[in-house]
Parts: C-alpha cells; structure tokens; sequence
C-alpha cells in the first residue's frame, strides 16, 4: 500500500540507509572492530594529510587535523540519528498512557495535565536542554534525558485531543458500563484507535529531534571531542567555512538529509492513512 | 465571558508561567555539583578568595536555599540579575541591554521575510495545488526546515560572501568604516536612522541580511504549509460556494473572502515562529559573528556562566511567554468562540 507513495517510499530509503549504518557502526564499536575506511579518532601519525577536499580515497575529504570526514559523520551516526528514535519513543510511551488516562478520566487529571503542560509550551526545548546541560554536563546520557523531559508534554496532549474526539463512540461507553477499568479500556480500546495520529507525529518528530539535538552539540553539548558529532563537527570546522567550506557543508547536509527522510515518510504515512 | 476578563486570565497565567521559569532555572542553577561560589565565580574564586568570600556575602551564596531564593527574586524584580564572569564581571542586565536590540533587529527582519515568503508561497501553492508548482513550493521549505540554521547560514554565506561577494561575512557593523550613533532607543540601525547617520543604517543594514535571511529560510515553511492547507480548507466552505454563485470571479473570491479568514490560523502560528527565531538565533549569531543575546548564551554556555546562562533563558522565555500571550489574545478578538470557550 504504502509503495504506491513515492515519497514514503524515498523517505523509506533514506532512513534505513542511515538506521543500516547505526547498527554497522555500533556493532563495529562493540566488537572493537574498524568499520570505516579510515579511523575516526587517529592518532598524529596516522592521520592524512590536513585539509584535503573531497577526493576518491577520501570522500568527504579531511579536517584540519587530518582525519577522514566521511570516517567520522559514520561514527557518529548511531548517536546522532538513533536519538531520534530513543527520545520520541518514550516521549510517545509517556504521552499516551498520561493522555489517555486524563482524557478518558477527565476531572482534576486533566486540570492538573493541561496546565503542567501549558508550562512546559511556554519554554523552547533548546533553551531547558542547554540549562541541563550546563548545570549536569554534557554528552549524549544527559542530552538524551533532557530531551525526554521536554518532549513527552506535547505526545500527552495529542494523545489527550485524540482520546477525547474517541472516547464518546459507543464501544467505550459499553465497556464502561460493563465495568471494565479504566486501564483496560485505555489499553484495550482507546489506544488502538489514537495510534494512527500519535504514529505521524512521532514519525515527523523524530526529524526534529535529531535537529535539536545536533544543534545542542553544536553548542558543545554532546560528546566530549575528540569523539565526533555531526552538530559539534559543524561548529569545529565554523573556522575553515570561507576557505574550506566542505568541511562545514558535509556534516550539515548530512544532518538535512536524514530530517527530510522523516519529513518524506511522515507526509507519506499521513496521506496514506488520510490523518489531517 | 468579555474580552477583558479572557485577557486578564491570559496575563495572570503568563506571569504563573515566568514565575515557574524563574524558580526552574534557580533550581537548576543550584543543583549544580560542588562549591556554588566556585562554579559563579570561575577561576577567579581560586585565585582571590577575599573577592570569593566577599561575593559570597553579597549574593548570600551560602545562606540556605530559601534564603537565595527570596533574594534571588527581589534582585530580579530590581533589575539585578547578578555579574557575568564570562564579560569581566559587568553586570549581566546591561549586557542584556547592549545584546537584546541587535537580535530583536534579526529575529523582526527574520519575522517579517518569514511572513511574506510563507503567505506568498502558501497561496502560490493552494492556487495551483497538486500541479508541479505545488511540489516545486513544497521541496524548497521542506528542504528549509529540515536543515539546521547553522547549515543553511554557511549555504548562503559560501554562495553571497564567498562567490559572489556581495555581502558581508559577520559582525553588526564594519567599524573600520563606519561608526554608531549616540543611543535613543537602543537599537543601533534605528538610532543611526533617527540622527541621520546614514553610513551606518547602510552599513549595518548589509550585516543584518545574512542572518535575518539564514533564520527566514529556516521558518518559512511552517507558514506555507498551514496557509496552503488552511486555504484549501476554507475553499471547501458554503460561504465561497456562495460567493461564487452570487457570480463573482474566481480571483475576487479568493482575496475578498478565502484568504482574510486563512489568515485567522496564520495568528496562533506567530508565536511558534517566534519560537523557531528566537532559539535559531543562538546558531545564527554563533555563525555569522553577530552580538546579539544569542551570541551572549552561547558565550555564557560555554564559560559556564550561570548568572548569564540564566538570565539569557529567562529573557528567552519572557519574549515567547508575551508573544503567545498577544497571539491568543488577537485571535480571542477576532474569534469570538475562543472567549467562551
């Protein structure tokens, strides 16, 4: 069904491309195996000659300190793509069963949801994850736990708009007669039916999850040099831009390309299953 | 209820909400591990510990936490949002009031472009939807904001500063050839313009392109795409199957009646594009050497100065906190249901 969409399917491509090199990679790392052509963290004397533009043994070319681009953006990759993936995913998890459960209890569950999480709309995640990250320290165990707080607010709304618009439909109001509890019916009926809304959000979401978080390591939030990040290597090479602008291009066009996968298929999934 | 009331209840949740960043970023700020004196003062609290233990005194570092707290409050209501350690110890409220106005010029010039490439874009793309203009519309602001701002920022500079070198590659101004003006309002572009210093407007006006055009490019397509689907919506309405049977034009249908009630959505989405400039701007700054506050929380960031990291936070949140709280109330003027709701 989903094949007749041509932008799902692009959208499709792209992510497993990168979701394929996320495995590779940490596999590699775990196994203490090299994956990539060149190392991504040489030491001085084996690393390549400085400053070289993008060339058949180096595709990307290399930095200023020699190492290979192409090397580092793959290393970096289970990090700054599957946090996408770790962070929606308990936001969703959060959300739905929070969401839910108010719109389905109602009453003071659902004063105390809607105005915690008015406050939580008020603030911008980068501004809360940078306060984070300045008070505990960076690097990805942090970001990650940042960017779960400030994310599962707006999953718990959706969830909540979404249970209210089923929660009328008769098959509940005959569970709840014939005394099912509310988690039952939470588990059982409504969240079934929300799914498909909550799923195109999540899947538009991931996207800008790995944006923000490859903005915070541009700010010098993520791992600690010399281990690399797509963000934090667009920031380090800030300084070469009008001399050797690959080096700052790369990382970053790497960055929109793995979003607009998630864009491609979120659209993609929307359309096909007719969500507004 | 009346407009007023549905205002007032808007303004005192606003400041519940200030209230709570406040408290928040105190909290944070004081769960930071090790000596709290140390971590505000930097280096400095090493190497002069009669300037620590004075510091410390004045800014009550070592009373217990309720006792900050309520100082922390009261300083803030007076103004006084502490020294920042990472600018020589100047207070952070006149770094603030020398940094806000700069990234206020970029982040309005942002708003502004934003809001005409989107609205224009979005009514090109609903007029012909579902035709190649449509997906030639939608590839470029999908293109815009999936991309990071740091990313599009060293797109346009490569291709204007580099290539083609028309424009500047940093900073508010050039001071090896021009020069502000004495502040009136505190925003050096309109200050150079008020006293008739025109080599300046010009000057910092080409620095301000780069970065206002970086953040609109970034922003634009959230406003295409809800005018698009929102024009598509309204075109479906009785009232434009009205109009048209009444026998007006197809062009006069669109302007007269379609597009002021698309606009209604175009209200609440202001508020979350002041979001998106607002945090873009920190890249922005960082990008193109601009000193504005954006540039001042990245500095703070990374030199762990929290009196600073705090108060840029704070401002952040205060500039959102009012912007939605105009949004919501314009869109309860125009859309009586909202306030009795």
């Amino acid at each position: 069904m989903m094949t007749r969409n041509k932008q799902s399917v692009i959208g499709l491509a792209i992510i497993m491309t990168f979701v394929v090199v996320a495995v590779v990679m940490e596999a590699s790392a775990l196994l203490g195996v090299q994956a990539t052509p060149y190392p991504a963290n040489p030491l001085p004397n084996q690393a390549s000659t400085p400053l070289l533009p993008p060339s058949l043994a180096h595709p990307f070319g290399t930095d200023n300190l020699g190492r290979d681009v192409f090397s580092r953006i793959l290393v970096a990759t289970p990090y700054d793509f599957m946090i996408g993936f770790v962070v929606v995913g308990s936001a969703v998890l959060i959300g739905a069963f929070l969401g839910g459960l108010a719109g389905l209890r109602g009453g003071l569950l659902d004063e105390f949801l809607m105005r915690f999480t008015d406050i939580f709309f008020a603030l911008p995640v980068l501004l809360i994850a940078m306060v984070i990250g300045a008070v505990l320290g960076g690097g990805i165990t942090n970001m990650s736990v940042a960017l779960m707080i400030t994310w599962w607010p707006s999953y718990a709304r959706l969830a909540r708009g979404e249970t209210l618009k089923v929660a009328h439909q008769n098959y509940i109001e005959a569970s709840r007669l014939s005394g099912q509890r509310p988690h039952r019916i939470l588990f059982r009926h409504v969240i079934p039916n929300i799914s498909g809304t909550m799923l195109v959000y999540a899947t538009l979401d991931i996207g800008t999850v790995i944006l923000v978080y490859s903005g915070l390591t541009f700010l010098g939030l993520g791992n600690r040099p010399p281990a690399p990040d797509w963000g934090q290597m667009v920031a380090a090479y800030n300084g070469w831009v009008l001399t050797d602008p690959w080096l700052a291009l790369i990382p970053g066009l790497v960055i929109s390309i793995g979003v607009i996968g998630f864009s491609l298929l979120g659209d993609g999934i929307k359309d096909t299953l007719g969500i507004r | 209820m009346n407009l007023l009331r549905f205002v007032l209840r808007r303004l005192a949740f606003a400041v519940f909400v200030l209230f709570c960043v406040l408290t928040m970023t105190f909290v944070l700020s004081h769960l930071i591990p090790g000596n709290v004196v140390q971590a505000w003062l930097g280096k400095a609290a090493e190497q002069y510990p009669v300037l620590a233990k004075l510091y410390a005194d004045k800014y009550h570092l070592n009373d217990p936490v309720y006792v900050q707290y309520f100082y922390y409050l009261a300083g803030m209501l007076q103004g006084n949002l502490g020294v920042s350690p990472s600018k020589g110890f100047i207070p952070v409220a006149s770094v603030i009031a020398q940094t806000l106005p700069l990234t206020l010029q970029i982040v309005l010039l942002a708003f502004v472009i934003c809001i005409i490439m989107g609205l224009a874009l979005g009514i090109l793309s609903a007029r012909y939807h579902n035709t190649p203009v449509d997906t030639l519309i939608r590839v470029f602001y999908l293109a815009g904001y999936s991309s990071p701002p740091y990313f599009i920022g060293v797109v346009i500079l490569v291709i204007m500063s580099l290539y083609l070198r028309i424009l500047p590659t940093g900073g508010a101004y050039n001071p090896l050839i021009v020069s502000p003006s004495p502040v009136i309002t505190g925003f050096p572009i309109l200050d150079a313009l008020l006293q008739g210093n025109f080599a300046f407007f010009e000057n910092a006006s080409l620095h301000l392109i780069l970065p206002s055009l970086t953040l609109a490019l970034v922003t634009f397509g959230v406003i295409t795409r809800l005018a698009r689907s929102s024009l598509l919506d309204v075109m479906q309405m009785d009232y434009i199957r009205t109009a048209r049977s009444k026998g007006l034009d197809e062009g006069t249908v669109f302007y007269r009646h379609a597009l002021p009630n698309a606009a209604i959505s175009m209200i609440t989405i202001s508020s979350l594009v002041m979001t998106f400039l607002l945090t873009g701007s920190v890249f922005v700054e960082y990008l193109f050497s601009y000193p504005g506050i954006g540039q001042y929380a990245y500095t703070a960031l990374q030199g762990s100065d929290y009196p600073g990291i705090m108060a840029t936070v704070f401002v952040f949140a205060a500039i959102i906190v009012i912007t939605n709280l105009v949004a919501d109330v314009l869109y309860a003027y125009v859309d009586p249901e909202i306030r009795l709701g």
